[in-house]
């Protein structure tokens, strides 16, 4: 008897387990699609149905995929927003009628910032969802695995956020990028640093750079490097794997280099992780000038986890707010009522264009046959929220035709690039200060540390 | 590293000799139908620590092999290594920076601590219940969770210590529950192949800890304030040069430096170490899970109930990982999948100290806290240094694993 209540308790309690799981455990997120009750439904027997059937087809979904990270180690603060962002463009599609009548159903997938995982979804997303284009994508390590996946395929991806410069420079068909290229965002980091050394009169000489051990991360810090030995900046590069929580050691040596300044390249918690413990060992934003990681301009998230973050100098990509076209504005409204946010990040604006690039190539093209889409996108002007975006180098104007380098390949030319700083503790990433450069100048920076 | 050939042989040397020793050793005792306990770990060690020098007295004269004797190779061992390095070295921060080796040492005991505490919960539950818990990680991710909303969110203000108390009454009560529906049939014999059945059950309940949580609160990161600020002081004034606090920091002799977070966290887990051993050793109930440690059937036969003891133990295990979670909450960035690294790194101690031993479990914790600290300062290419944090157990695990399979501590089989 005791056995038995113990065995029904035990068989109640997995039920709950399993209910649980099921419910909780992440799937594709999907949005747009048909009810499944309809899918259910017994057909009934009609006088036409052939006809019937053809309506149905007509009908029947546009899968656009979707990447993102959504759990750890990804950065998954930077995959919320862009969640957010993409069910905000397959809602839009659908309540303007979907793309050529057809609903649009998009399908989200978790990445988790690993490039294995990443490949998987990606594999799934084509082979088994059968989408026509994915958008999206956060981490260059995915877009580098992900890219061979698409190539192998035919399927065109659109990236948002991946910066890695060989994602374009493989000049694969399938492979657009509206997100900057690591290369140029390095330039502008470096412009930055000299900025503040020469207009500043800020003692440069030494940097230290805190990077990820990623196809983002050790790119941009040999190209970050490279360009302060040419400005006359020595740097030392510290690097560390992806999802790092415990920095002590590290930041101790980091003391004992006596770094000018501090440049992070790690993305996602890594970053916060990083720049609070810098901060708690007395060589924090507020003790010695840092370039902190992007995800920093998700600020609620930044004060929660860096609650001495004040004066973090952040990279901004895309226009200030102030010179948001319509389309930005009209995102940004969503957004904020949807998130309650006063801004969108960068990388959510890119992930909403992504997939509003997809669209807009299916209705040029009048096909969802994936060679037909990139055709589309390769001739495309599409206003998105980042301004106009065009691929000019592509299967009709090569890089040797163009006499660029092969990584501005399918690459959207006039990804803008700021430099923000946090200069009020508790600040929102709108209210911030646009230091640099001198064309979007908000206000003055505050450099601390000089003595 | 200028002179990486005097490392490189020393390595060498430490490796040929030590390999001979431990091969030889037990082969000469046998011979001589001697006591082969230790016959492998010594002769290794001591075969390290001045190669023939030290081996062939110890084959010719075989006397017994003490723990003492392996102390004295062992640290003889760790000089040598110590020595080769400084001299291949010499501009190392750990060799020409005092000031920075000692913050390297402080930090890497304060971390030592916190991993101890939490490997203490998962040996306490395998040396009653005999079951590797699979959760634990997901128990240590509970603890700093509830910790970070009760002083962030249910009642802003409230007192850390009161945060810490309630997520040790709620990552106990999960344990006790679980233990009581899922784990409690295993002891009663209902369950046919038990190890594989408890295997299974804790990895769901890693799985639905992670998930739920995540469905909860959404994978964001969170970060509890400091839970203790330090006032700002300097001693003597001015100067600052014998202590200096921030609220982030606390600076001795101008030279060891530690974090408040982590500092406050290692001070809590002192704390919950002597109160933990002040159970086991001063009390009945303590006693009692003892006894069932060393012998479930004699102390079943004494008359305590082994079932009761496996659900304190189980609850218990689970409350010192919600334990070291919420003293870390506020160190960290917290995500429903932080415990995974933890309860990886509590593997490996608990497996470094000897499965089921306690004092094995805490020096194992402060040995991978050490190591990390030194091994993230020491070694000399900046960008490597931290990438292989996740290594350096493992490295230590595997000599231990060679030298002695049982672990430091573990019962010989």
């Amino acid at each position: 008897m005791k056995m038995r209540r113990r065995l029904i308790w035990t068989a109640a309690a997995l039920l709950i387990l399993v209910l649980a799981l099921a419910g909780c455990a992440p799937q594709a997120e999907t949005v747009g699609e048909a009810e499944p009750a309809a899918e259910e439904a017994a057909p009934e027997p009609t006088e036409e149905p052939m006809a019937e059937e053809s309506d149905d087809m007509e009908m029947e979904p546009i899968k656009i995929g979707a990447l993102a990270p959504l759990s750890a180690p990804g950065a998954v603060v930077g995959g919320e927003a862009m969640r957010e962002a993409m069910l905000i463009a397959a809602d839009e599609l659908n309540a303007r009628g979907g793309i050529m009548g057809r609903p649009v159903e998009l399908i989200i997938v978790d990445t988790e910032g690993l490039p294995e995982r990443g490949t998987a979804v990606v594999e799934r997303l084509i082979n088994q969802d059968g989408v026509v284009g994915i958008g999206g994508g956060y981490h260059s390590s995915v877009g580098v695995a992900a890219k061979e996946v698409a190539r192998d395929n035919g399927v065109p991806i659109v990236f948002a956020e991946t910066w890695n410069d060989t994602i374009t420079s493989v000049q694969y068909d399938e492979i657009f990028r509206i997100a900057p290229l690591s290369s140029e965002v390095s330039t502008v980091d470096v412009k930055f640093i000299q900025w503040l050394r020469d207009e500043n009169g800020m003692k440069l000489d030494k940097v230290v750079i805190l990077t990820e051990n990623t196809d983002y991360g050790i790119p941009a810090a040999e190209n970050t490097t490279a360009l302060l030995d040419e400005a006359g900046i020595a740097s030392v590069t510290f690097s560390v794997d992806i999802g790092t929580q415990d920095f002590a050691g590290i930041i101790e040596r980091v003391k004992a280099e006596s770094p000018d300044m501090i440049v992070t390249l790690a993305t996602g918690e890594a970053s916060y992780n990083f720049t609070q413990q810098a901060a708690d060992a007395g060589i924090g934003p507020q003790d010695v000038p840092t370039m902190c990681n992007q995800v920093s301009l998700v600020s609620d998230a930044f004060w929660t986890n860096v609650p001495d973050g004040n004066h973090c100098f952040v990279r901004r990509i895309g226009l200030p707010q102030q010179l948001y076209n319509d389309v930005a504005q009209a995102l940004v409204a969503e957004y904020s009522a949807r998130t309650g946010k006063d801004d969108i990040e960068s990388y959510a604006m890119a992930s909403y264009d992504s997939i509003m690039l997809i669209a807009q190539a299916i209705e040029d093209s009048g096909s969802t046959d994936p060679s037909d889409i990139i055709d589309a996108l390769e001739n495309i002007n599409h206003m998105g929220a980042l301004g106009p975006i065009t691929f000019p180098i592509n299967r009709s104007n090569t890089p040797d035709q163009a006499g660029v380098d092969p990584k501005w390949w399918h690459q959207f030319p006039d990804p803008a690039i700021t430099i923000v700083q946090y200069q009020v503790e508790g600040q929102d990433a709108t209210e911030t200060t646009v230091v640099y450069p001198d064309v979007y100048q908000t206000g003055a920076p505050i450099v601390v540390g000089q003595e | 590293m200028e002179n990486a050939a005097i490392f490189g042989w020393a390595l060498l040397w430490i490796l040929f000799w030590g390999a001979l020793g431990g091969v030889v050793t037990p082969r000469i005792y046998a011979r001589k139908d001697l006591e082969i306990s230790q016959a492998s770990f010594g002769g290794a060690v001591i075969g390290a620590a001045l190669g023939p020098f030290s081996l062939v007295p110890l084959w010719l004269a075989t006397p017994k092999i003490t723990s003492r004797l392996i102390g004295i190779s062992i640290a003889l061992v760790v000089g040598i290594f110590i020595a080769a390095f400084a001299l291949a070295d010499p501009d190392n921060l750990c060799v020409a920076n005092g000031g920075f080796v000692v913050s390297q040492l402080a930090n890497g005991i304060v971390i030592g601590i916190i991993y101890g505490l939490m490997a203490l919960g998962l040996t306490l539950i395998f040396s009653i219940l005999g079951v590797v818990s699979f959760a634990h990680g997901e128990f240590y991710m509970i603890g700093g969770m509830v910790t970070y909303f009760m002083t962030a969110q249910w009642i802003p203000g409230v007192s850390p210590i009161v945060a810490i108390l309630a997520s040790c009454v709620v990552t106990f009560a999960i344990g006790y529950v679980f233990e009581l529906i899922f784990l409690r049939p295993m002891g009663s014999g209902e369950i046919e192949r038990p190890t594989e059945y408890a295997i299974l059950v804790t990895f769901g309940l890693a799985f639905f800890l992670q998930y739920f949580t995540q469905a909860l609160t959404s994978a964001v990161p969170v970060k509890a304030q400091r839970f203790f600020p330090f006032p700002r002081v300097e001693i003597p004034a001015e100067s600052g040069a014998l202590l200096t606090t921030t609220p982030g920091n606390v600076t001795i002799f101008d030279a060891i430096s530690v974090p408040n977070p982590r500092f406050t966290a290692a001070v809590l887990a002192l704390m919950m170490l002597a109160a933990l051993l002040w159970f086991l050793y001063r009390t009945w109930v303590g006693k009692a899970l003892r006894a069932v440690s060393q012998d479930r059937q004699a102390a079943a036969v004494t008359g305590i109930n082994p079932n009761s003891m496996n659900t304190l133990a189980f609850s218990m295990g689970a409350m010192l990982a919600g334990l070291s979670g919420a003293s870390l909450v506020q160190v960290f960035s917290w995500l429903p999948q932080v415990g995974i690294p933890a309860a990886a790194r509590s593997f490996v101690i608990i497996v470094l100290g000897g499965m089921g031993s306690l004092p094995g479990a805490f020096l194992g914790g402060l040995i991978v806290g050490l190591v990390e600290a030194a091994g993230t300062g020491c070694i000399p290419d900046a960008t490597r240094a931290a990438a292989y944090i996740p290594a350096y157990g493992m490295v230590i695990l595997t000599l231990v694993l060679l030298l002695k399979p049982t672990g430091l501590f573990g019962r010989e089989l």
